[in-house]
């Protein structure tokens, strides 16, 4: 029987772990990831898990002993947060290209500086060109769901694969909310042992990662291009069958919030997407016909599903929790991406970043209003006013004063 | 810990090799021999982890390899990482029946600048950790697959491409090695029961100390000197020879390090000048008599820091 529980999203993957039977865990402490790492160490010690636990030097080991694990044959995990994701970096493309499935646990964090432990994500997006596979969840729910949904996409023998399971720092991953872990059958029913074709194996023995002559590169990077293609298909394969067998039914890349009749929509990924929907409901009632979309996926990134579903509305604003400097429309890697993906679609909306919730920041209902009348005023111009809008720091210059009449009547709705 | 089985002679050396033909390391390398010899006593039931340097690049082009067991590449910086995941999947998998293996001999085949420089961190974390893994350390003195560059096993005197001797720097490289088994295998690594040096020069002795090494539960160590005729400079055909010339002048100590204590391996009667050595390699070619008078000092320390009962050369 599925049992009912309270817990954080790191417990929540703790107990996917622990029903995923897992061999090697790899753990160095940083905030706030390193709670997942104390729980497992307290099921192993209390015999509730069969893992060995290698306390790794830094992330750059935890990632490679990991790596090393997976080679071998076990299912093995690993995390971080913040800067540990970034001393990793050098492990991402073997890890990746050596097509070792191992799940890392990123509690996304501000890179330093400033000394923030805040959400942001900055750091796990950086890692986006390695070929991880990754997404973000909204809850503890979600992230014990994904990670179930992840090792079966992940070790699928047409795809291996390593994947993130994504969160935000604290908003996710330390916030006490409640959530169902489900029962080792249906586990075992949905997520079958870990078995490569290859392992490192002295009845069999295999090289593993070669050196090659450049003209036997681009063949293997056309082979990780072509995989990433494939996740697609499983994803809404192993959406659906995830749904059956656990009664909990997920949108396999986007869902959508109210957007039926909607203009304008948030897009974003995350957690901020729960007071987003508030936001919406508030909105809603001042007359507002705005919706959200929250991306499931961010590698492979949903494109052909923002095609199909971007056009039927008129503005689309995108929320990015991270910084990428310099970047084309001035905002963050969802802003670009969003655009890329829909660039050549007749009828497409048109594109607004927001930049907001950096540094750990709630983005507040107040924020969203004015990034609402934002759109709204973008609707209504029939073009971009404004590049990439800093909420709080750079809403639209020209009309400060109607954003925040605006901002304080949808505010009366709540009262 | 198993015993051992020790090899008495080069005739009684298993036939069967497991590091074969078919790779593009120069003619007379130093660490492919040493390849040879380490897979040949270690045998069919090992993985090797390879981090990158010569013995990943020169080995695997082409995408195959001379390996008859498994391999797989190791970054430059976590050799010590990638096997001590690799053993505790196997400790693992096999406590839970999920493979029927035997546990391998893992063995870590790291370059100098793989071991004591960028992937220091990691082989001392694997031994800190305990892991049973072998770390071999094969040593030819430079970062030798970019083009031989200093590394801190580089000999005090040596040219490389980032040591030039020249007006203002005329002796080269300027500072004196780190010592790997001071380092490891000297203390500060208390799971580390067994390390040795050693040398292809002598390659039964390599061989026993292998085995040594792989009958040890938990982590052992080895450091083997393997000269490089491209990066030494001196020709092909010279290698064992050189390698032989290093222990016999004292640029090269052989012994061994079990429980903390120490055993010779080889003795010599009398250490040969260091002139001798390094008048064989082009390296230090440059090297002044006040040069050579520092590095024969150097040699001579470390004869009385090791405790080595050995006449030193007459003093000049
Ligand atoms: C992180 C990183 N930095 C630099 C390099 C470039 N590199 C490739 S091989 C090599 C030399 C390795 O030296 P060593 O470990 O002594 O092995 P050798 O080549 O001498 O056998 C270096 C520096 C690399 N591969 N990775
Ligand atoms: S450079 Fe030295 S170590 Fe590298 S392949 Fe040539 S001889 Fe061997
Ligand atoms: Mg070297």
């Amino acid at each position: 029987m599925p049992i009912k529980k309270r817990g954080t999203g790191l417990t929540a993957v703790a107990d996917a772990w622990q029903l995923a039977d897992i061999d090697v865990t790899a753990s160095y402490p940083i905030r706030p990831y390193t709670a997942v790492m104390a729980e497992v160490a307290k099921r192993i010690a209390n015999g509730l898990m069969k893992c060995e636990m290698v306390h790794g030097e830094g992330e750059h080991a935890q990632f490679s002993i990991a790596h090393g694990a997976s080679m071998a044959g076990a299912r093995a995990t690993t995390g971080s947060s913040g800067v540990g994701v970034a001393y990793a970096f050098e492990t991402y493309s073997p890890i990746a290209g050596g097509r070792c499935p191992i799940q890392a646990l990123i509690a996304d964090r501000t890179l330093d500086p400033p000394g923030d432990f805040g959400s942001e994500h900055t750091e796990c997006l950086n890692l986006r060109d390695n070929g991880w596979i990754y997404g973000w969840a909204e809850n503890a729910q979600e992230s014990l769901d994904n990670s179930l949904m992840f090792f079966r996409i992940g070790e699928d023998p047409d795809i291996m694969l390593p994947q993130i399971v994504a969160m935000d720092g604290y908003f996710v991953s330390h916030i006490a909310q409640d959530y169902e872990m489900p029962d080792q059958e249906q586990v075992d029913k949905f997520l079958p042992p870990f078995k490569p074709q290859f392992r490192l194996d002295v009845n069999n023995p295999v090289i593993m990662g070669p050196q090659i002559e450049p003209e036997m590169g681009p063949p293997l990077e056309w082979d990780r291009n072509v995989v990433m293609d494939r996740v697609k298909e499983k994803i809404v394969a192993v959406t659906e069958e995830f749904g059956k067998i656990f009664g909990r039914k997920y949108a396999p890349f986007v869902e959508e919030y109210m957007t039926d009749d909607a203009d304008m929509v948030f897009l974003l990924q995350g957690a901020h997407a729960v007071t987003c929907r508030s936001a919406i409901r508030y909105l809603r009632q001042a007359g507002y016909k705005v919706g959200m979309c929250r991306l499931r996926w961010f590698r492979p990134f949903p494109d052909t599903a923002l095609k199909a579903i971007l056009p039927k509305f008129k503005v689309v604003g995108v929320v990015d929790t991270n910084t990428s400097y310099g970047a084309a429309g001035g905002s963050g890697v969802l802003l670009v991406e969003t655009r890329a993906s829909v660039s050549e679609v007749p009828g497409k909306p048109l594109i607004q970043g927001f930049t907001s919730g950096l540094g750990g920041e709630t983005i507040t209902h107040e924020e969203f209003f004015k990034m609402a009348e934002m759109m709204k005023m973008t609707l209504e111009a029939g073009r971009i006013i404004q590049d990439a809008v800093w909420v709080n720091f750079n809403d639209y210059l020209p009309a400060v004063s109607e954003v925040q009449a605006a901002e304080q009547q949808v505010a009366q709705t709540k009262e | 810990m198993a015993t051992a089985e020790m090899i008495k002679t080069i005739a009684q050396a298993p036939d069967k090799e497991y590091y074969l033909p078919g790779h593009r390391t120069c003619a007379g390398c130093g660490p492919a021999l040493a390849y040879r010899l380490i897979a040949k006593a270690s045998g069919k039931n090992t993985i090797f982890v390879g981090p990158t340097g010569c013995m990943y690049v020169a080995n695997t082009s082409y995408a195959c390899g001379p390996w008859a067991v498994p391999w797989t590449h190791a970054q430059i910086t976590n050799a010590g990482a990638v096997g001590s995941g690799i053993a505790e999947a196997f400790k693992m998998m096999i406590k839970k029946g999920k493979i029927k293996d035997e546990y391998p001999n893992i063995i870590c085949m790291a370059g100098d600048g793989g071991s004591i420089d960028i992937g220091l961190q990691a082989a001392s974390a694997m031994m800190y950790r305990g892991h049973d893994v072998l770390f071999v350390m094969y040593d030819n003195e430079s970062y030798a697959n970019t083009g031989i560059q200093t590394s801190p096993m580089t000999p005090y005197g040596a040219a490389t491409m980032f040591t030039p001797p020249g007006p203002e720097i005329p002796e080269a490289k300027k500072f004196f090695p780190k010592d790997p088994m001071a380092i490891f295998c000297g203390g500060g690594h208390p799971a580390v029961k067994y390390g040795a040096t050693a040398s292809i020069a002598y390659p039964v002795d390599l061989m026993n100390k292998v085995r040594k090494g792989l009958a040890q539960e938990g982590p052992a160590f080895l450091h083997v000197q393997c000269p490089c005729p491209k990066g030494w400079t001196f020709p092909a055909n010279r290698t064992v020879e050189i390698g032989r010339l290093a222990v016999e002048t004292g640029m090269w100590f052989m012994y061994e390090l079990e429980d903390g204590v120490k055993k010779w391996s080889i003795l010599p009667k009398q250490l040969k000048p260091v002139e001798e050595y390094l008048q064989t390699q082009g390296r230090f070619a440059h090297l002044k008599p006040e040069h050579v008078a520092k590095l024969q000092a150097w040699v001579n320390a470390r004869v009385q820091t090791l405790g080595l009962e050995v006449p030193l050369p007459p003093a000049r």
